[in-house]
């Protein structure tokens, strides 16, 4: 994202990622057991999926071992690469992998889809001026207190920076799946928003 | 768009357009001059903005507690695994390859120290030091969503702040309604009849002198009278309400009925913890501590102002987290006076 006063500390999981061509070239240096390629690939991507995973767990612990256990899988992986998505959706996709397995030996769910399915899209109304009256601490309080799947998807998109598209690619569910997700997510921030301040 | 099909669809924004824009990719022309003229639009983009602002912070907190560590494939097994590529296989032993030092950079950019005179007035200004020249949003070290910005405050409008920084930056500071706003200085004039106060300075007779006087309730204090004042030496203190104020001083009237006198004189520092937004004077130091949009402006959560040269300095250096509870327990503690 532009970052008009140079913050980089919010920019830094939030920049669009421009170095697809040096990723690609990375990755293929990887495959050839390139370790400082490696390195360089840990350094570029470590930020966005530690970010995301922990977004998901909640675990710091947890979420650096999902990393590490990420970058393993690059590492190994690497020459597998086919290009059909960006470098960054193929490794965070990985990273999902990795803690869809780590969580599913806890019996927890990264996402599950009957419970989305249902949730309705705010549209304009009280739930649209929840967010109105919401201050940023709030907001961030109440995404906390998310799903791990809506925190998944909002954390991709806004987190990890993916397109629809790309983040379509990372569920594997079609983009439209991915709108409802988002429209149900914010619907279920604008809801704890409301709790939270009914409880206030 | 949904505008480029008008006659079958909403003439808004779509989903994709609204997501693409909180998340800050470029929006096409179109998009651009709809949400220029379509305040529905703009409202609904503002509301994923700050979903998507929320996420950032988050993020941002993550990265802050974790450790960048390093990569070293030197300790795996150099035979490329089949299938790496979907790595949801069995999982057999791991390699723990995190490496590296783990301190954190903390930018503790911004200064406010408390300083409690005599251990009895609350008197907290804000001092900056170590602003990186160029700065405009200055880090709060342990909270990376946190940020400051200090300067000199423009002439307020409304709600909306404009801190000129020290390169000549402008920063725009949103207050809420929830915004603290505290100012110091010679404010003479804010001290009316009425008004909680606390006043401590030389002993004159029967009179204080007053060195610093603090209008309103005390931070941290219940009201009832329970604070405790401890002057040094030589002077006094005195709690209660104002009184037959004047250029020259005023009368405080203690919650057991006695009346104190006190003088003012243009060097009378006056604190107000909780001010409004209409005591801040254009042209002074000004501090706003807040979170920072992505439109570059500040959402600020306190906003302290004193005058240049001011003896009071209060410190920021970090705070333990960036739950609301917590910065405005950090805050609370900068002004908090010593019970």
């Amino acid at each position: 994202m532009n970052d008009p006063h140079g913050d980089a500390g919010a920019a830094t999981c939030t920049a669009s990622h421009e170095g697809a061509h040096d990723d690609f070239q990375l990755l293929r240096r990887i495959g050839q057991r390139d370790e400082d390629a490696m390195a360089a690939f840990y350094r570029e991507h470590h930020g966005v999926v530690l970010a995301q995973v922990l977004l998901v767990t909640g675990e710091r612990v947890l979420a650096e071992e999902i990393v590490q256990d990420t970058m393993l899988a690059v590492w190994r992986g690497a020459g597998t690469f086919r290009g059909e998505s960006s470098v960054r959706s193929w490794v965070i996709a990985i990273a999902r992998r990795q803690t869809r397995d780590r969580l599913r030996g806890r019996r927890l769910q990264v996402v599950d889809d009957a419970f989305l399915a249902d949730q309705p899209g705010p549209g304009p109304g009280p739930e649209a001026m929840a967010l109105d009256r919401a201050e940023l601490a709030e907001v961030t309080r109440a995404i906390r207190e998310l799903a791990a799947a809506h925190r998944e998807v909002l954390g991709l998109v806004f987190g990890s920076g993916l397109t629809l598209p790309e983040v379509a690619g990372v569920l594997d569910i079609p983009v439209g799946t991915v709108k409802s997700r988002l429209t149900a997510a914010r619907a279920a921030l604008t809801r704890t928003l409301n709790e939270e301040g009914r409880n206030r | 768009m949904n505008a480029d099909h008008a006659e079958t669809r909403s003439p808004h924004l779509d989903l994709e357009d609204l997501i693409a824009e909180a998340a800050g990719r470029p929006a096409g022309d179109r998009a651009r001059a709809h949400l220029a003229r379509c305040g529905q639009c703009r409202a609904e983009a503002g509301r994923w903005n700050l979903v998507a602002a929320g996420v950032r912070g988050l993020a941002a907190a993550a990265l802050e507690t974790a450790s960048p560590g390093a990569f070293s494939p030197g300790t795996v097994s150099p035979a490329p695994s089949p299938g790496a590529g979907q790595p949801a296989g069995p999982r057999s032993a791991r390699h723990r390859v995190l490496a590296g030092s783990r301190p954190r950079t903390m930018l503790a950019a911004a200064a406010a120290v408390l300083v409690l005179l005599g251990g009895a007035g609350y008197w907290a200004a804000a001092s900056l030091t170590g602003n990186p020249p160029g700065a405009v949003l200055t880090a709060v070290g342990g909270c990376t969503g946190l940020k400051l910005a200090s300067g000199t405050l423009e002439p307020v409008h409304g709600r909306r702040l404009v801190i000129r920084t020290a390169s000549g930056r402008p920063v725009t500071v949103a207050t809420t309604a929830s915004t603290r706003v505290s100012v110091a200085g010679a404010l003479l004039r804010d001290i009316t009849d009425g008004a909680p106060v606390i006043v401590l300075g030389p002993r004159s007779g029967s009179a204080i002198a007053a060195a610093t006087v603090t209008l309103g309730p005390p931070p941290g204090g219940n009201g009832n009278g329970t604070l405790r004042l401890t002057p040094p030496p030589g002077w006094a203190a005195a709690r209660g309400t104002v009184q037959d104020a004047s250029a020259a001083g005023f009368t405080v009237l203690t919650p057991g009925g006695s009346r104190i006198p006190v003088s003012t004189t243009r060097d009378t520092n006056v604190f107000v913890p909780d001010a409004r937004l209409g005591q801040l004077q254009a042209g002074v130091t000004t501090v706003a501590l807040g979170h920072a949009r992505p439109d570059g402006t500040l959402t600020a959560i306190g906003v302290l102002q004193q005058p240049a040269g001011s003896p009071f300095h209060a410190q920021f250096n970090a705070i333990r987290g960036c739950s609301p509870a917590t910065v405005a327990g950090a805050l609370a503690a900068a002004l908090k006076s010593a019970g």
